[in-house]
């Protein structure tokens, strides 16, 4: 018997056969004692298999979520909410940086523009810290040369207020002398000089705090519903 | 069961959906790598294991025969376990009395709905025929077993096993002889219609 017979009895015994093969080894069956042998002993396996009996499965193998690993499904609306927060802290960081680095723009002008004058290199080595200063303390001290200093430390932009003329005042004695009070001395309940941080009261703010504060409640909040529709997700998941 | 959307759920990470389709097809995928394995508790193992491995690769069916798909998985699974026992000390498949010496009618074969007799020669005879599928190479062995006892078409084994269907029809005539020559030697146990005639010759 060799290999290529018994593939061709194999499939005729399937009903794998292309009609005319079929009929031509039909046609060798009938005067082949040996292949119908082969052909009978090939059926008679397959026929025994197809009696072996169909176990059942001892258990079920159904799966848990720990056992593939699986995270607990989420809500569809979680990578809305993801996004949502990621954009509202990526914009709070935009415009905190914004706000910080506008006035030290802004400061840094007429430091340029005035060719050398005095009054504005005061001004623009303070300006940082003045940014930071509360305003509150500063005002009295303002208030007290407001002629002088716009007389005597003309701003090249619009940018410096009253606030920040007097300060130049106050720091720059020798154009102050005659006009209000001598250097040092403070006027009653003033911060000492060194101490006095002038903040201009309308500070250049691109964007206003009250929308800063806005993007960090959206972010804070859709962080915490993130949080809990997580929990409750493995929640759910524990409890299959 | 709507077997395409229960499908399309599980490749959407819905695991009871894939719960469904393990029910429905577990018995078929045991049987298999009982037969190929030729023990319960390997079989289970690698039951397990291959309804695993199915879920988690689930999105790269795409189509066609799922009980095929299946099939290769619990099938690789086999193979591994077969390559895990060739690396270290196996059980005997045949399970040994307290004497030492082989069961001929191993309970772990049982089916407890018949009578004794019955049960008796149905051991005999199942046990005889695993015994021969032992003794077949593994290719021929993962074959047979899907074309003969699963009743799965050529193309499906083909698929299963990823071989073409040339060598399927050449595996699956030979499984089927050295099966037959196997069981020549437990005649007796044979249905009549099953023995051999005297004088045939293969």
């Amino acid at each position: 018997m060799n290999q290529r017979d018994l593939e061709l009895l194999s499939s005729y015994l399937d009903g794998q056969l292309k009609p005319s093969d079929s009929a031509r080894l039909e046609a060798r069956l009938s005067t082949e004692p040996n292949l119908r042998a082969v052909l009978d002993d090939l059926r008679s396996a397959r026929g025994l298999l197809r009696q072996l009996p169909l176990r059942k499965a001892p258990r079920n193998f159904t799966l848990t979520p720990k056992m593939v690993g699986k995270n607990p499904p989420l809500p569809r609306t979680y990578p809305a909410f993801r996004f949502v927060s990621a954009l509202a802290t990526l914009l709070l960081f935009v415009t905190l940086g914004f706000n910080f680095l506008a006035p030290q723009m802004a400061s840094q002008a007429p430091a340029f523009g005035m060719g050398g004058g005095g009054a504005p290199d005061v001004y623009s080595a303070q300006a940082p810290a003045a940014t930071e200063a509360p305003a509150a303390t500063e005002a009295p001290a303002a208030a007290e040369a407001p002629a002088a200093a716009a007389e005597m430390a003309p701003m090249s932009t619009e940018t410096l207020s009253a606030e920040d003329a007097a300060r130049n005042a106050v720091e720059t004695p020798v154009e102050k002398n005659g006009v209000t009070e001598e250097p040092g001395v403070l006027s009653q309940g003033q911060a000492p000089i060194q101490n006095a941080q002038p903040v201009p009261a309308e500070a250049p703010r691109p964007v206003p705090p009250v929308w800063q504060f806005g993007l960090a409640g959206v972010a804070l909040l859709s962080a915490l519903i993130m949080l809990w529709m997580r929990q409750m997700s493995i929640n759910r998941w524990r409890r299959k | 069961m709507d077997e395409q959307a229960l499908i399309h759920q599980a490749q959407a990470g819905d695991l009871d959906a894939f719960n469904t389709l393990i029910l429905h097809y577990q018995d078929s995928v045991y049987n298999t790598a009982l037969r190929i394995l030729g023990d319960e508790d390997l079989a289970a193992d690698a039951t397990q294991e291959a309804f695993i491995s199915a879920f988690k690769s689930i999105s790269s069916f795409r189509g066609g025969s799922f009980k095929a798909w299946l099939m290769r998985t619990v099938t690789n699974a086999c193979y591994d376990e077969l390559r895990r026992q060739k690396r270290r000390p196996t059980t005997p498949l045949e399970p040994d009395t307290d004497d030492g010496e082989e069961m001929d009618s191993p309970r772990w074969l049982a089916d407890p709905n018949m009578t004794p007799d019955q049960k008796a020669e149905a051991d005999e005879l199942e046990h005889a025929l695993q015994h021969c599928l032992n003794n077949l190479p593994v290719e021929f062995k993962s074959v047979v077993v899907m074309a003969d006892i699963q009743g799965m078409d050529y193309t499906e084994v083909a698929f299963a096993v990823r071989v073409p269907l040339g060598t399927i029809k050449s595996r699956l005539a030979r499984a089927r002889l050295r099966l037959r020559e196997c069981l020549q030697g437990f005649e007796e146990l044979l249905p009549a219609s099953f023995r051999l005639e005297e004088g045939t010759s293969i």
